[in-house]
C-alpha cells in the first residue's frame, strides 16, 4: 500500500501514546502532538497527509486547530474524532474541509480505512492543481518562471 | 397532602363510634372532605384508563419501544391506581384496606415481571474451543457454542482458540460497578433522537474501555493465549469475534452489530477484548436492539479468541438457495483475501451456485471484478490492498474449491437438521477452515412484487441493476451517506444512498424507507439487516452514489432492480405503506404482553355480582372499576347513612323513562330541594344541564331492530355469564346517576350491559376545563361490540374528541376548551348515551350500520351548534 504521513493530535497521553503505537505497526509514518498551538507549530516544520483532531481539548480547540491547519495546509485532509458527537460541530468541521467526522472510541482498522480514503482524495485533488498548471503552462510558457519565483520563496 | 388525609381519617373515624350525631356543620365538612377524594379519584381514575389505553396501543402501533417505556408507563398507573386506594379508603372510613394488599400483590408481580433477568451459565472465564459444544450457548453465546460443536462434534477444521465466557463478562462489570452508569445512560434513550443515542453510545463505549480488567482475569485470558500459542506457533496474532447471549432468536440474525477485531497481537488483546465488549452500545447495536424489542439486560458479550487465518480467498456461504429453499444447491459468495470484504459489502463477491446432489456440479459462475482485498499487516492489524493486474477479474476459488465447499456446506446442514449461513477462509496452506455457522434466514418469497419487471413505467429510469438485497418498492427523498454527520441527520422517511454498504450504515435502517448502494453484496451485514427490518434494498448498483442526485425524489424497485426519478404510483400500489412491527414476539414485546395481564384485562363488571369485592380484583383496571362503582356508591350514601337530607339523592323530576338520582356536592342545586325529589329548573350545573338537554333532545325510539345472529349473541352470552341476565333485575341496572356542583357534573350509567361514565367541569378558566367519557360492555359477542365501540369512536372524532379504544372499551376526552365549545360536545354525549344503547345488536350488518350513522350525525346536528 501506499505510504502517507499521520499527525495525531490529541490531549489525552494516553490514548495518544496507544494510537500512535498502534498505527506505527501498521506501517504509517505518524507523530502524536497534545495540543492545537503544538499541533500548527508542527506544521511549519513538517509535512503531513493526513491528520487525526481530537475536537474536545484544553487551549485552542480541535475546531479553532481546523481552521488554523486549513490555511497553513489547504491539502492537508483532516479527520476530526470527537466523543461527543453533534450535529453542530459535526457540519461546522464539514464546512471547515474536515474530511470526516469519527466518533470515539474509533475501530483502529476502520480509522486507517478513513485515513486512505483522505490520502486517496489528497493525491487526486493534488493531480488535479498539477494538471491545471501543466495546462496553464502549455498556454503561456513564460509562467513557468513566475511558478518558480513563487515556489523559492 | 398528608395532614388533609390524617385529618379527614380522624374526622372519619369519630363518626363510627356509635350514637354520636354530627351537628350539620360539621356533616358539611365532613361531605367536604369526601367530595375532595371522590375528585381526587376520579381524576387518577382518569389518569390510569388513558395511560392503560397508552401503553396497550405500544402493543398494537408499529412504533418500536423500549423497556423504560415499559416501566415508565407501569410505575405511573401503579401510583394512580394507589392513589385511587387512598382516595377510595378516605371516602369510605377505610373500609376497602383490603385494597392495599390486592394491589401489593399485583404490583409484586409486575415488578418481577420488569425485573426478570435471563440467566446465564456461570462457570470458567475462559474454555478452550474444542471444549465447547452447542449447548453451551449459555455460557459462551451462540456463535462460539456453535463453532466449537463444529470442532468438537462435526470433525471440520477451524482455527484453534479460546472463548472469554459471560462469567468473565459480568466479573469485569461487576469489578468496575459499570451496569448502573450503563443502565442510567441507555434508559433515556429515543431511537428518534440520534445526537443523543450517538453521545450515549461513545460515553458507554470509552467508560467500558478505560474500566481496568481485574487482574486475574486479565492472567486467565493471557494464559489462555500461551496454550494457543503453544498449539500453533509463538506470537501469533488473533482474531476477536463477539458471540452474545440473549441474541437468540428464530428470525433475527444481529449481523453486524457487534465488533470484530482482525490480527490483534498479545500486547493489545486486553484492550481489544475491551473494545468487543463495549461493542454492545455501538450506535447500530442500540438501534437495532431497540428497533427489534431485545433487552439490553439480556445480552452478555462473550468474546471468541481465535488464531488468526492468513487467508488467500474466504467468504460466506449458504447450504440452501435463501431465494428457494426447496432446490438443493449451495450458494457461495468468494473473495481475495479475508472475508471482511464480504460481511463489509466493500467488494461484490464472486458467486458459484453448486448442486449438492451427486455428483456435485457447478451450476452457474458470476466472476465479478474484485479490485481490492484485505490482508494482514505483518505486525498487527489489517488493510485493505488494491488488486491489480489480470487477478481482480480472476476467480477467488477453484472450481475444485467450489465444490469441495459445497459438500462442506452439506456437511453443516446435514449436522444441525437445518440450511447454514456458513463463514469460511481458505489459508495460503490450502486448507478451508469454517469461521462461523448459524441457520440461514430465508428471504421471504414475494412473487408478487417480482411482478414489477413487467408493470409499464413512464418516468425515468435512473438505475438499471444491481442485486436485490431485499425484494420490494419504495419511494422517498434520496439521502446520500458518506460521513458519521451523514448518520446524524438522516431523515425519516428517506433512500439510503451510499456507495458501500457498510454495517454501520444499519443505524439509520430504522428510519430509511429503502437502501440502495453502489456495491456490496447480499451476503453482508447491510443486507442481512435490511432484510430484517423488510426494506426493499438495491445494492451492488454500482454508480447510484453518482447518479443520484441527493435530495430528489426517487423511487426504489428492488424487485425489479430499478430506481425511477419522482414517485412512481403505478409501482408503489400494493406495496405496505405503514411498516410492520418489528417487535411482535420479541423479549421487550412479550415483556409488555406479561405485565398488561395484570394491569389491562377488566374482569369485574358486574356490581352485583359475589366476586365484587376487594379480592376478587384481578388487575388495576378491576381495581379502578371497582373503586368507581364504591365510590359512587358512597357518595350517594352518605346522606342516607347520616340522615343529613342536605347531602342525600334526589331523584329527578323528568318525562324521561329511567330513574335518575342527583346529589349535590356543593352548589349544583338552585335552592334547597323538596324532600326526595328535584325539579330540572332547580339545577345550577352547567355540565348536567348540556348533558340533559342531548338526553332528551330526540326521543328515544326504542332498541333497534335486532338481526337474529345479533339476538343470538345476546342469549349466548347471557346464559355463558348470569351476571349479564337482562332479566336479573338490580338496582343499579337503570339507575343513572349525577353528582353535581355548578361547574362539575359526573353522570355513571348502567343500562344492562352498558356501563358508562360522563365527567365535565366548566369553569371560565379554559385551562382547566374538561369533558371526558368512558364506555365499555354491551350484550352481544365481542366482535360486535368492538364494532360498535369503532362506530361511537367514528361520531366523536367528528366532534373533536380525542379517542383511545382498547378492545371493547373506549376512553374519550377534550381539555382546555371554552366553556360554550364544550357544552355543544356535551349535549352530543348526553344523545350518544341514550341511542346507542344496544345498537351492538345491528353491528353484524353494514348497511345498518351506515343507516345509524347517518341517522345519529344527522339528528346531532339538528340540536348542537358547532
Amino acid at each position: 500500500m501506499e505510504e502517507f504521513r499521520v499527525l495525531v493530535v490529541d490531549d489525552e497521553d494516553d490514548f495518544r501514546e496507544t494510537f500512535v503505537n498502534r498505527l506505527q505497526r501498521r506501517n504509517l509514518d505518524v507523530d502524536g502532538v497534545e495540543s492545537g498551538e503544538k499541533a500548527l507549530e508542527w506544521l511549519d516544520k513538517h509535512l503531513y497527509d493526513v491528520c487525526i483532531l481530537d475536537v474536545k481539548m484544553p487551549g485552542m480547540d480541535g475546531v479553532e486547530t481546523l481552521r488554523e491547519m486549513k490555511t497553513k495546509r489547504p491539502l492537508m485532509e483532516v479527520i476530526m474524532l470527537t466523543g461527543h458527537a453533534s450535529v453542530e460541530s459535526g457540519i461546522e468541521g464539514m464546512k471547515l474541509g474536515a474530511f470526516d467526522y469519527i466518533m470515539k472510541p474509533a475501530d483502529i482498522d476502520e480509522l486507517m480505512e478513513k485515513m486512505r480514503q483522505a490520502h486517496e482524495k489528497k493525491t487526486l485533488h493534488e493531480e488535479k492543481i498539477r494538471q491545471a498548471k501543466i495546462k496553464e503552462l502549455e498556454g503561456h510558457p513564460a509562467r513557468v518562471f513566475e511558478q518558480i519565483r513563487e515556489e523559492g520563496t | 397532602m398528608f395532614g388533609l388525609a390524617q385529618f379527614i381519617k380522624k374526622f372519619l373515624k369519630k363518626t363510627d363510634k356509635p350514637g354520636l350525631e354530627e351537628s350539620p356543620d360539621e356533616l358539611r365538612s365532613m361531605f367536604k372532605a369526601r367530595y375532595w377524594s371522590f375528585k381526587q379519584l376520579l381524576s387518577s381514575n382518569n389518569i390510569a384508563l388513558e395511560m392503560m389505553a397508552d401503553i396497550e396501543r405500544g402493543l398494537r402501533s408499529n412504533q418500536s419501544f423500549g423497556m423504560a417505556f415499559i416501566r415508565a408507563n407501569s410505575t405511573a398507573i401503579s401510583v394512580n391506581v394507589y392513589r385511587i386506594i387512598q382516595n377510595m379508603n378516605a371516602i369510605s372510613s377505610d373500609r376497602y384496606i383490603a385494597l392495599y394488599e390486592v394491589f401489593e400483590q399485583i404490583r409484586d408481580k409486575i415488578n418481577n415481571i420488569l425485573e426478570e433477568r435471563k440467566e446465564f451459565g456461570k462457570g470458567d472465564w475462559v474454555l478452550p474451543l474444542e471444549a465447547i459444544n452447542k449447548d453451551m450457548a449459555d455460557q459462551v453465546g451462540g456463535k462460539m457454542a456453535n463453532l466449537g460443536e463444529i470442532a468438537s462434534r462435526v470433525g471440520l477444521l477451524v482455527p484453534e482458540g479460546f472463548v472469554v465466557t459471560a462469567s468473565s463478562y459480568e466479573f469485569f462489570l461487576e469489578h468496575n460497578y459499570l451496569q448502573e452508569e450503563i443502565n442510567r445512560r441507555v434508559q433515556p434513550l429515543d431511537l428518534e433522537q440520534m445526537e443523543m443515542l450517538h453521545k450515549a453510545s461513545a460515553d458507554i463505549q470509552q467508560l467500558i474501555i478505560r474500566s481496568p480488567l481485574p487482574s486475574e482475569l486479565e492472567k486467565a485470558i493471557l494464559s489462555a493465549y500461551g496454550r494457543l500459542e503453544v498449539k500453533s506457533r509463538k506470537g501469533i496474532n488473533v482474531s476477536l469475534r463477539s458471540s452474545a447471549i440473549g441474541e437468540d432468536s428464530e428470525k433475527l440474525s444481529f449481523a453486524g452489530q457487534y465488533g470484530t477485531r482482525l490480527n490483534v497481537s498479545r500486547e493489545f488483546l486486553s484492550h481489544s477484548y475491551k473494545e468487543i465488549l463495549a461493542s454492545k452500545y455501538s450506535p447500530q447495536a442500540i438501534t437495532y436492539r431497540l428497533t427489534m424489542g431485545f433487552r439490553d439486560e439480556d445480552i452478555r458479550m462473550c468474546v471468541g479468541c481465535m488464531a488468526m487465518v492468513e487467508a488467500v480467498a474466504s467468504g460466506v456461504m449458504y447450504s440452501r438457495d435463501p431465494g428457494d429453499i426447496r432446490s438443493n444447491v449451495a450458494v457461495i459468495n468468494a473473495v481475495w483475501g479475508l472475508a471482511k470484504s464480504v460481511v463489509d459489502g466493500t467488494v461484490s463477491p464472486d458467486l458459484f451456485v453448486v448442486s449438492k446432489e451427486e455428483p456435485k456440479q457447478i451450476l452457474k459462475k458470476e466472476i465479478r471484478t474484485k479490485d481490492r482485498k484485505f490482508v494482514c499487516f505483518p505486525e498487527e492489524g489489517v488493510c485493505r490492498m488494491a488488486v491489480t493486474g489480470e487477478e481482480k477479474n480472476e476467480p477467488a476459488i477453484t472450481d475444485e474449491q467450489a465444490l469441495l465447499l459445497a459438500g462442506l456446506a452439506a456437511r453443516l446442514e446435514d449436522h444441525y437438521g437445518r440450511p447454514q449461513d456458513i463463514e469460511w477462509s481458505i489459508g495460503k496452506d490450502g486448507i478451508v477452515r469454517i469461521l462461523q455457522s448459524r441457520p440461514l434466514r430465508q428471504m421471504e418469497a414475494k412473487a408478487v412484487k417480482e411482478a414489477t419487471r413487467l408493470k409499464k413505467v413512464a418516468e425515468p429510469v435512473i438505475l438499471d441493476g444491481g442485486v436485490t438485497a431485499c425484494p420490494g418498492v419504495a419511494s422517498g427523498p434520496a439521502f446520500l451517506v458518506n460521513t458519521t454527520v451523514d448518520v446524524l441527520r438522516f431523515p425519516s422517511g428517506a433512500v439510503l444512498v451510499a456507495e458501500h454498504s457498510l454495517p454501520q450504515w444499519a443505524s439509520v435502517l430504522n428510519r430509511a424507507v429503502a437502501v440502495v448502494t453502489d456495491h456490496g453484496g447480499v451476503a453482508g451485514h447491510l443486507a442481512t439487516v435490511s432484510r430484517e427490518f423488510n426494506l426493499p434494498a438495491l445494492f451492488n448498483t454500482l454508480e447510484a452514489a453518482s447518479k443520484i442526485e441527493n435530495g430528489a425524489i426517487v423511487t426504489v424497485d428492488a424487485s425489479g432492480r430499478k430506481v425511477y426519478a419522482g414517485k412512481v404510483e403505478s409501482l408503489l400500489q400494493g406495496a405496505p405503506i405503514e411498516r410492520v412491527s418489528l417487535m411482535k414476539g420479541s423479549p421487550v414485546y412479550n415483556t409488555l404482553e406479561k405485565v398488561l395481564e395484570h394491569v389491562a384485562p377488566l374482569d369485574l363488571t358486574d356490581p352485583d355480582g359475589d366476586n365484587f369485592r376487594p379480592k376478587g380484583c384481578r388487575t388495576y383496571h378491576d381495581i379502578t372499576r371497582f373503586c368507581h362503582e364504591k365510590a359512587v356508591k358512597e357518595m350517594f350514601d352518605f346522606g342516607k347513612d347520616h340522615h343529613f337530607q342536605e347531602r342525600s339523592s334526589k331523584q329527578l323530576v323528568c318525562d324521561v323513562p329511567m330513574q335518575w338520582w342527583v346529589i349535590d356536592l356543593e352548589d349544583g342545586f338552585k335552592g334547597p330541594a323538596e324532600d326526595n325529589t328535584v325539579k330540572l329548573d332547580n339545577i345550577a350545573s352547567v355540565p348536567m344541564l348540556a348533558l340533559w338537554e342531548g338526553i332528551t333532545a330526540i326521543p328515544w325510539k326504542g332498541p333497534p331492530p335486532v338481526d337474529t345472529k345479533g339476538l343470538v349473541s345476546v342469549m349466548l352470552r347471557s346464559t355463558m355469564d348470569p351476571s349479564l341476565d337482562v332479566t336479573r333485575r338490580s338496582r343499579y341496572i337503570e339507575k343513572n346517576y349525577f353528582m353535581i356542583s355548578q361547574h362539575f357534573c359526573n353522570l355513571t350509567s348502567r343500562f344492562g350491559f352498558h356501563f358508562s361514565t360522563v365527567e365535565a367541569f366548566l369553569g371560565d378558566r379554559p385551562k382547566e376545563n374538561y369533558v371526558s367519557f368512558n364506555f365499555n360492555g354491551g350484550g352481544a359477542d365481542y366482535d360486535r361490540r368492538v364494532n360498535r365501540v369503532r362506530f361511537i369512536e367514528h361520531i366523536l372524532k367528528k366532534f373533536d374528541f380525542r379517542v383511545e379504544v382498547n378492545g371493547d372499551c373506549i376512553v374519550a376526552r377534550l381539555e382546555g376548551y371554552d366553556q360554550d365549545f364544550l357544552i355543544e360536545r356535551l349535549k352530543v354525549l348526553g344523545y350518544l348515551s341514550i341511542h346507542t344503547r344496544q345498537l351492538d345488536m345491528i353491528m353484524g350488518n353494514d348497511a345498518a350500520i351506515n343507516y345509524y350513522m347517518n341517522q345519529i350525525v344527522s339528528d346531532i346536528h339538528s340540536f348542537v351548534s358547532l
